[in-house]
């Protein structure tokens, strides 16, 4: 975004109104097909059912959210490394990898007796780290050895893939503590709708029958988690030198070079990155579903890369932001629930986000186009 | 002014509409089914589950995981819970430990939950870890892999090197096929298990490490196929090995493509579960609930009909053979 506007800025004034145009629409066009997405879902949902079945509801909203929480995350680093002209495909496997790693440290240091919390924090921080080992291979290899990170990185999926079901010996790692169930399904906000309900702030209150039906669990931790994660990720790209830097590895690497960037550290940082970003992915996963699987990230790799894809970030390197990923993913999210609510089978959901995937990389090649031509003309 | 009044008249209009469909609708449960992954074996399940809606005149919305595992299921059952006119699931779960917090939910959500072809926790719903489903209907799967070894042993004259290709580790079906099936072979003396490998249930790589076994284990004599993916892919190595009638393949699950095989001589017997009595027998067991019974058991097995060369025909047993339409 930044390298954008400082084009527009530095244009002649009179066609720059049109330019000013053509660039709103790219940027925005994700943005107003997700609330067009919503309407139609709220409109249709209604409307098939009769007026029972609301998709605007605070429960809905609530599983959106999770429903994009690794997506998201893989897609957050993912957004790093695509800015910087590169891909990471093995994020999938290091998010089971992770998943896998963070649940046996859980049972083997709840089994020794340690205290709960400490355990549970010692097997979250273990599992980001055995991503990010691989992570850092990743960045090392495409550093340093010159290999494309579309090889390496797939090398290292099936590597990670490997080790996880070495690790788990293919089944999945159960007898997790309480506290890791409660890490993933509790939340900051608990709301109770009707005449005796209530807002709670993060206790769950010990309610049944009818309330208990009533209640909406609001921002579960791992939505908390990722937000946070987001606002940093946010932060760094767009506030701090490394941002910049990335920026101009990705549109320009022998240019970066020439201005005293540290290039190839850079590398390495980011691919460490987007391997632990997976790897908060996948601490979450075991948390969510209080248990290890080593597959919990492969079937979600590709709708990562497609939310990286629809928020704008070019594959060509030096464009894109978060933001556009986050918006990418609630896309996807939005259409599974929608078309669930709608009882339309799932499997149209591959078809849109195929042409939206391919739209959006249309759209941004297009708006190339036009600012090229008003630029020569 | 006119435009007001049309609008709240529209809307006094579809909210007695709405009103009166609801006063019609005299308390039938609304009932959600959410399959594993979409096969022959449980599109079968779905026509039992239709069926038995359209014979108790019940609205049922079903929904498809595109691929197997929780992270593709709960989403999908996150959005189901969230219509909120559901009063019923039947559900069967991709693992059984890690849908039991997403099934939880649902609970909490005051939907009564069934269990079919797989179950939570350990199985038992009355002592069990996980005792909040209705029921679990399904097949009692250990045996359905005893059956497997002993109908193997007896075409191969009970000698000789066999092998298992499963699915996932950590699906309690698949699980409990490939244990029965171990049982019923280390009972056997003269047979011996060279290996057990899993495909991920996709035929592809279950065909390709079966063409490596028959490479390594030239004098094998048997292979069992846990499901509809293995035993297709076992198969289909089989036939390329140009090993057609001499390595015997057992199939567990009778798709057409296992009862084309088996009338090519290719695969020596299929072993049927009842998927559709599932789904039926699903739709009967809420039913019951909403009416008020409270006896219903637990846990259900609905068995199995075992196809081979000279029964295929037979229409006693090719009404378990998985055929959707006509």
């Amino acid at each position: 975004m930044a390298t954008r506007s400082q084009t527009v800025a530095a244009l002649p004034a009179r066609p720059a109104r049109q330019k000013q145009l053509v660039l709103v629409f790219s940027r925005v066009w994700a943005w107003a097909f997700l609330a067009g997405l919503i309407a139609f879902f709220a409109a249709s949902v209604s409307i098939q059912s009769h007026g029972d079945v609301n998709f605007l509801t605070i429960r809905n909203s609530q599983n959106i959210l999770m429903a994009i929480v690794p997506v998201l995350l893989m897609g957050l680093g993912q957004t790093f490394v695509v800015i910087a002209a590169g891909i990471d495909l093995s994020v999938g496997w290091i998010m089971g990898l992770s998943s896998v790693v963070s649940a046996l440290v859980n049972v083997a240091l709840i089994d020794k007796g340690i205290y709960e919390p400490l355990a549970i924090a010692i097997g979250c921080v273990a599992g980001i780290v055995a991503a990010m080992i691989p992570g850092l291979i990743n960045g090392i290899i495409i550093a340093k050895l010159r290999i494309p990170s579309f090889i390496v990185t797939l090398g290292m999926s099936f590597i990670a893939r490997g080790v996880a079901f070495l690790l788990s010996g293919g089944n999945v790692v159960g007898g997790q503590p309480q506290g890791v169930r409660d890490l993933g399904n509790e939340a900051l906000l608990y709301l109770i709708s009707g005449p005796n309900g209530g807002l709670y702030f993060l206790r769950a209150p010990k309610v049944t029958g009818e309330a208990l039906r009533q209640l909406d669990r609001i921002l579960q931790w791992p939505v908390v988690i990722t937000f946070i994660l987001l606002l940093i990720m946010l932060f760094v790209l767009h506030k701090t030198q490394f941002g910049r830097h990335i920026y101009a590895i990705g549109g320009n690497r022998e240019a970066a070079l020439r201005a005293g960037i540290p290039v190839d550290r850079h590398m390495i940082v980011l691919y460490t990155l987007s391997a632990a970003t997976a790897g908060i992915a996948g601490v979450l996963s075991t948390a969510r579903f209080s248990g290890g699987s080593s597959i919990a990230g492969d079937p979600l790799l590709l709708s990562s890369i497609a939310a990286v894809i629809i928020g704008g970030v070019s594959m060509f390197g030096g464009e894109g932001s978060v933001s556009g990923t986050l918006i990418g993913a609630l896309i996807i999210a939005v259409m599974t629930t929608g078309l669930v609510m709608l009882n339309v089978q799932p499997f149209w959901q591959y078809i849109v986000v195929g042409v939206i995937v391919i739209l959006a990389v249309l759209i941004d090649q297009a708006r190339d186009l036009i600012i090229g031509k008003m630029e020569a003309g | 002014m006119s435009k007001r009044v049309l609008i709240s008249f529209f809307s006094l209009v579809v909210l007695l509409t709405t009103a009166l469909l609801a006063q019609a609708q005299v308390k039938k449960p609304k009932i959600g089914f959410l399959p594993g992954v979409v096969d022959p074996f449980y599109q079968v399940m779905e026509v039992g589950v239709n069926e038995a809606a359209a014979d108790f005149g019940l609205e049922v919305v079903t929904q498809y995981p595109q691929t197997w595992g929780p992270s593709i299921q709960t989403p999908i059952l996150d959005a189901m819970v969230a219509r909120r006119d559901l009063n019923y699931l039947i559900i069967a779960p991709t693992d059984k430990e890690q849908m039991v917090a997403p099934l939880q939910r649902a609970i909490d959500a005051g939907i009564k939950v069934i269990t079919v072809d797989t179950f939570l926790g350990d199985g038992d719903y009355v002592n069990g870890k996980v005792t909040f489903p209705i029921s679990y209907i399904g097949s009692d799967n250990v045996e359905g892999g005893r059956i497997a070894a002993r109908a193997l042993a007896k075409v191969v004259g009970n000698k000789g090197k066999v092998y298992i290709q499963n699915t996932n580790v950590g699906v309690s079906t698949t699980e409990q096929r490939g244990k029965g099936f171990k049982e019923g072979i280390a009972e056997l003396k003269g047979m011996e298990l060279v290996g057990e490998d899993y495909n991920l249930d996709d035929a592809g790589t279950a065909a390709q490490q079966t063409s490596a076994k028959l490479q390594a284990n030239p004098d094998l004599v048997g292979i069992f196929g846990v499901n509809v993916f293995s035993a297709q892919g076992a198969g289909n190595a089989v036939m390329a090995a140009g090993l057609g009638g001499k390595v015997q393949v057992i199939a567990f699950d009778a798709t057409k493509d296992a009862i084309e095989n088996l009338r090519k001589g290719v695969v020596s017997l299929v072993i049927a579960q009842k998927p559709h009595d599932m789904g039926y027998l699903a739709i009967e067991f809420a039913m019951a609930d909403a009416r008020g019974v409270t006896s219903l058991p637990r846990r259900v097995t609905t068995g199995y009909a075992v196809i081979d060369a000279k029964n295929v025909d037979d229409p006693s047993i090719a009404r378990f053979i998985y055929r959707v339409g006509k």
